[in-house]
């Protein structure tokens, strides 16, 4: 049978159509470095992803009006992972194949933990801006990945640093049973017993109980002179303060970073005055300062810490490619790793990030703040540092 | 002596709690054999129904939870019209309709976690927050109001199946559908019945809680395990049941966490391995449903 030419050359020029319209998007990621970030939509850490992505977001929107990186604009690739580690690694892999050359992890520690597998193996910069997790860059030996959320063991040393003059003796430890408040309670537990203190109670709330009066009944028994904080999931953490106030205690109470999240100032109305926590927030400090002006004109609403977090997670990000000068991963890589004294919004006014030989953890150990609400706010910073 | 009667209150009105879930669960499982695992996200709902007329709208505390309960009446009937009947009348195999309703705990969830955020909302206390102390015995004015609503409504639901024609007629259906349906029993509207009251018990738990424990949309699924925790303890096909399983569930986990010398972690798996034993041992519950009679 003999092929009509016409049809030949229609089915040439069709193919050469589709083939340029499969091209031109290519050319247009070509001009544009991307960045990764995964994120938690719907899951259990949900509630702190959001903020610190909208940081994120509004980062990269700061830098592309300043002329992007390198002369190129960033495209934000942003996937979801429901805070589920399975997840995390998948979405993680399909970054890397949509051409990623750093992934920022938004989401919940374990989550973060499984997506590093991936970024191990594939040689991609890797950062998670907000994790707090002490063994996320210990537990897997992946020289691609970074941490810059304040350390549990960090956050522990800064309150005992606050509290020196109190000279506790025995204290309580209160937590929840979520992954990372078992972290937070290990190594504040661990920052107490090396600090020659006696934990005379040890409990836990689990997420979804009714009431904690029993385990602060065990707390007021054993008489303690401070009470700690360690659980990061709210409702819990709501549950302490209220059987914390109906059973009468009077102990002081010192609580991890999770208690500067401001949404317990509407959702423990009248239980929380007198708390004192560990911040990585200083709204005084005049670089916090411009970034809450700058970033309540874009989105209308003022920032808090959380949105603090991934906007320094980002900059840091911006910092290491403009310094490698290319997106090649090998030298992004080495640039990140050789970041010293780069100054953030976050952290008390002298912190500054950086990493120091062998290490992966970039937050200023003496950068942290402590701040104490005061009638449902939260008040200025009293203490910096864990000196 | 103190902190024992203390923790009494509280795991009475924990246990409540729990109860009214089970009879949530059971309203639905009696007459229609179904397991309803979104009774616990009805009873988020409702909790996000006392925050937006309690907190937001300011409306006084009786009339905002009549709204939402009647509210919740709604959403159970109309549940059980566009996710149950359907497949019901096609004939569809018995665990359509509960994988259908895990559908719909998951609409439910999205939905309230789009609308609302993902942060917990105060929803206030009946008579604010404080400490009633009655000799030796002392709690929460919440603690106090969560056990006298919960016990009359336990109450009103066994008079309604105890002596009441009508709730005769749930009973029969619960014993035989199909020899109800001969006697003239309206199985469609029973039905619909028992998933509207069923929303409305999940709902007052939802609402009850709240002020412990904030609205949130991820409180729904541990409400569920604790109510059908209590369900399998008390028996499934008795309304005192649901009750007394809720109380066993509350005390023990308040009990073992207090008095126990366990560490903290292990704790919370004692009403778990509680439940094993039961389902081993008793899986029909402690108390039995009662059989046609002859």
């Amino acid at each position: 049978m003999k092929r009509n030419p016409l049809l030949t050359v229609r089915h040439a020029l069709a193919a050469a159509a589709a083939g340029a319209l499969m091209w031109a998007p290519s050319v247009f990621a070509q001009n544009t470095i991307k960045i990764g970030m995964i994120t938690d939509k719907v899951g259990i850490a949900k509630a702190y992803a959001e903020p610190v992505a909208a940081g994120v977001s509004f980062a990269v929107k700061e830098l592309n009006a300043k002329g992007g990186l390198l002369g190129r604009q960033i495209e934000l690739l942003v996937e979801d992972d429901q805070a589920k580690p399975d997840v995390s690694a998948t979405v993680a892999r399909k970054l890397v194949d949509a051409g990623a050359v750093f992934i920022l992890s938004v989401s919940l520690t374990p989550a973060t933990q499984q997506a590093q597998s991936v970024t191990k193996e594939s040689k991609t910069p890797h950062m998670t801006p907000s994790n707090s997790g002490d063994t996320l860059t210990t537990q897997v030996d992946n020289p691609n990945f970074w941490q810059t959320g304040p350390l549990g063991s960090t956050q522990i040393a800064t309150l005992l640093s606050y509290a020196k003059n109190k000279n506790y003796k025995k204290v309580a430890l209160v937590g929840d049973n979520s992954d990372l408040g078992q972290l937070t309670n290990k190594f504040f537990k661990a920052g107490l017993e090396s600090a020659g203190i006696q934990i005379v109670a040890e409990e836990v709330v689990p997420v979804g109980a009714t009431t904690a009066d029993p385990q602060l009944q065990k707390v007021r028994a054993a008489n303690p002179e401070a009470l700690f904080m360690t659980g990061i999931v709210t409702g819990p953490n709501l549950l302490i303060l209220k059987s914390y106030r109906q059973l009468g205690l009077k102990t002081p109470v010192l609580a991890n970073y999770n208690m500067s999240v401001p949404v317990y100032m509407t959702a423990a109305k009248g239980l929380i005055d007198g708390v004192t926590f560990v911040d990585a927030f200083d709204p005084a400090k005049p670089a916090t300062q411009r970034f809450i002006e700058a970033f309540k004109k874009d989105a209308g609403t003022e920032p808090y810490n959380l949105n603090g977090y991934g906007y320094d997670g980002i900059m840091l990000v911006a910092d290491a490619i403009t310094r490698a000068g290319s997106t090649d991963k090998d030298k992004i890589r080495a640039a990140m790793q050789a970041t010293k004294g780069f100054k953030g919004v976050m952290g008390g006014v002298d912190a500054t990030y950086g990493f120091a030989e062998g290490k992966r953890t970039g937050f200023d150990t003496n950068g942290m703040v402590v701040r104490v609400y005061e009638d449902d706010k939260q008040g200025k910073v009293l203490h910096v540092g864990s000196k | 002596m103190n902190d024992f009667l203390e923790l009494t209150v509280g795991a009475l009105a924990s246990g409540c709690i729990y109860g009214l879930v089970a009879l949530s669960y059971l309203l639905v499982t009696r007459p229609t054999g179904i397991i309803n695992f979104a009774v616990g996200e009805w009873s988020m709902l409702a909790a996000f129904g006392g925050f937006l007329l309690l907190s937001k709208a300011g409306l006084p505390y009786p009339v905002g939870i009549a709204i939402t309960l009647v509210a919740m009446f709604g959403i159970g009937w109309a549940t059980e019209r566009l996710t149950v009947r359907p497949l019901v009348v096609r004939g569809a195999p018995p665990l359509a309709p509960i994988l259908a309703l895990l559908g719909m705990l998951v609409v439910f969830r999205e939905v309230v976690s789009l609308g609302f955020g993902p942060d917990p909302q105060p929803v206030p206390a009946a008579f604010g927050f404080g400490r009633l102390e009655l000799g030796l015995i002392a709690g929460s004015y919440q603690s106090f109001f969560i056990i006298v609503v919960s016990l009359s409504v336990f109450a009103a639901v066994w008079y309604f199946f105890e002596r009441t024609l009508a709730g005769k007629s749930f009973e029969a259906v619960a014993i035989d559908r199909r020899a109800a349906a001969l006697m003239g029993i309206n199985l469609g509207r029973v039905t619909a019945l028992a998933f509207a009251a069923s929303a409305v018990v999940a709902g007052l738990a939802g609402v009850l809680v709240a002020p412990n424990v904030s609205a949130h949309y991820l409180m729904g699924l541990p409400l569920a395990i604790q109510g059908f925790t209590a369900l399998v303890i008390g028996g499934v096909g008795r309304v005192e049941g649901a009750l007394l399983g809720g109380l066993i569930l509350a005390f023990v986990e308040q009990l073992t966490v207090r008095y126990a010398p366990v560490p903290p972690g292990l704790a919370m798996g004692v009403p778990l391995v509680l439940l094993i034993v039961f389902l081993l041992i008793r899986p029909t519950g402690l108390l039995r449903a009662r059989e046609a009679q002859a």
